[in-house]
């Protein structure tokens, strides 16, 4: 019993060292004043609200750009993920030990080396410093996690389904969206979620491939935090990973609410 | 059987992106070989490798990257199992959904987080002034843009303990409620049991994910170029300092920086894949 105190007391420790910077965002984000060595604000304003939602450098374009291409990141990511991991789980063919290696391959180089590389690629095929130049890398640096995910998934439940649905004279196509896909969906979710959090968090490829043509909320704070203006980057910061997080939480819904709907006969 | 062509086809769009992947390392690999045809440069030579390795600068770069990489990946993957091992012994409960907040939390913000917890006037320093310890800023110890790369470092962990522990839990929780209560079961203590019997069979998952955060901490370039010193630089955001000078010919002499990191990850990924799988299968076979 005195051990399991020990073990939540160090899981209660892991947790406010989760929880205390998060915590420090908000105070700073409302902060008028807040001087050494006061351990609260001494004063709140709005000013970085304001700043952030009406000021010169408003949010929202930041946020639309940031979303959309997210959105069609994680949706280009999933469709890849699904194709590759219906060829790696449900296929026999020479060569399949590859496609886990391929899979991986944008986690193995590291990050700004493959930034710099994807980019002197994309000059050649004329796509550097445009959108869908951008949009091409974050489809890659998701890929690996959409496939892993949707790979362990599609496994999971095999081809067999398909295959009766076919004895009873379905087509391969209305196999797939009838029998598979609904099973299919949590998977499919987590992998869209997956992705959309990692294009709306890059930075280093989104600076390299877009050459600074292509504007990102991720791009858009890094200056902040340079700058000695505690209260705007924590402002900025709290938008960023609440925006984050409130898609995350809203994917996660989702999953559950599909998830309850199939247990119900 | 199914088709074997179905199955190319469906691989097609993964294939454009893996040659995509593999020219862009190429693309790397030879410019830093001074191939520039743009520039009217044809002639390959390893001259920018050798320059690059005859800067002191480069050397104090890449022990800056070790360094942050090793510190933070083996603390990480120590403390990570730790508390892998607590959410398994407690149950994982809403703990198990909040170690997810610091793995989606980007590098950016984490810095910021660091800066506001760990610099001098950082509520860090606000205890200790409160706690008596200190009595004005220039007392706490400083962590930020420091040669020693301290906060760096802490910022890392804080990201990458989370992600050992959800990394390793489902295997952990797996190997624990089957292997690791037989053990109890036949008399072992809980702490024997653990350490016997569910830590070893936890290791390939502990030791893959020390692999990714060790590259990663390795290649990485966010939190040194925010929290790191002027001097010197890490690895990544040095390469990143010559990628920028405003003189095209140098480009050559910044893609084999861009080409030391991409050789460098490479033949440590190869030699602890070659040394863990050693040792994994050391440990497997003593069971």
């Amino acid at each position: 019993m005195r051990k399991a105190l020990f073990l939540r007391l160090f899981l209660g420790l892991a947790a406010f060292c989760i929880l205390l910077p998060a915590a420090l965002l908000v105070l700073w984000s409302a902060a008028a004043r807040w001087s050494w060595p006061n351990l609260l604000p001494e004063s709140w304003s709005g000013r970085t609200a304001r700043e952030l939602l009406f000021g010169a450098q408003s949010i929202w374009p930041l946020l639309g750009s940031s979303a959309a291409l997210g959105g069609l990141a994680a949706a280009l990511a999933t469709l890849i993920g699904l194709l590759t991991a219906r060829a790696a789980a449900l296929y026999d063919f020479p060569g399949k030990p590859l496609v886990r290696f391929a899979g991986l391959l944008p986690l193995l180089i590291p990050g700004t080396v493959f930034a710099v590389g994807i980019h002197l690629a994309l000059l050649r095929l004329g796509l550097a410093d445009t959108l869908a130049g951008v949009l091409l890398v974050h489809v890659m640096t998701a890929l690996p996690y959409s496939i892993a995910i949707l790979t362990d998934v599609t496994a999971a439940l095999g081809g067999g389904l398909e295959e009766q649905a076919a004895v009873l004279g379905a087509g391969p196509v209305r196999g797939f969206f009838a029998v598979s896909l609904p099973e299919l969906t949590p998977g499919i979710l987590s992998s869209m979620s997956m992705a959309f959090i990692l294009s709306y968090s890059q930075y280093f490829t989104t600076l390299i491939v877009g050459g600074g043509r292509v504007r990102t909320l991720a791009l858009a704070l890094v200056p902040y935090i340079q700058g000695g203006d505690r209260s705007l980057a924590s402002v900025y910061a709290l938008a960023f990973t609440g925006s984050a997080l409130g898609v995350f939480a809203l994917f996660e819904t989702l999953i559950h609410r599909w998830q309850k709907r199939g247990d119900r006969p | 059987m199914r088709k074997k062509r179905t199955a190319y086809l469906l691989l097609l769009p993964l294939m454009g992106m893996t040659a995509l992947a593999l020219l862009a390392c190429g693309s790397v690999l030879t410019q830093s070989l001074g191939v520039v045809p743009a520039f009217g440069l044809t002639e390959p030579t390893l001259d920018y490798y050798r320059e690059a390795l005859a800067d002191p600068a480069f050397f104090s770069a890449l022990g800056v990257s070790l360094r942050v990489a090793l510190l933070s990946a083996l603390a990480a993957a120590v403390l990570g199992t730790a508390l892998c091992a607590a959410l398994v012994r407690v149950g994982p409960g809403p703990m198990g959904l909040l170690i997810r907040l610091p793995i989606l939390v980007p590098h950016a913000v984490t810095a910021l987080f660091a800066i506001l917890l760990l610099s001098q006037t950082g509520l860090l320093a606000r205890w200790a002034w409160a706690l008596g310890v200190i009595s004005e800023p220039g007392e706490f110890p400083q962590l930020l843009f420091t040669p020693g790369y301290g906060g760096t470092i802490l910022a890392y962990l804080w990201k990458e303990i989370p992600f050992v522990a959800y990394f390793t839990l489902a295997l952990m929780a797996g190997v624990s409620c089957t292997l690791g209560e037989a053990a109890e079961n036949l008399g072992a203590s809980p702490l024997r049991a653990f350490l016997t019997v569910t830590l070893p069979l936890s290791l390939p998952a502990i030791s893959q994910a020390f692999l990714i955060i060790f590259l990663f901490a390795f290649g990485g370039y966010e939190l040194p170029l925010l929290l790191g010193a002027t001097l010197p630089k890490a690895l990544p955001v040095y390469a990143h300092l010559a990628y920028m000078h405003p003189d095209l010919r140098q480009r050559p002499a910044a893609m084999a920086l861009y080409g030391l990191i991409l050789l460098l990850s490479a033949a440590m990924a190869t030699l602890y894949g070659l040394l863990t799988r050693h040792l994994l299968r050391r440990v497997e076979g003593g069971q």
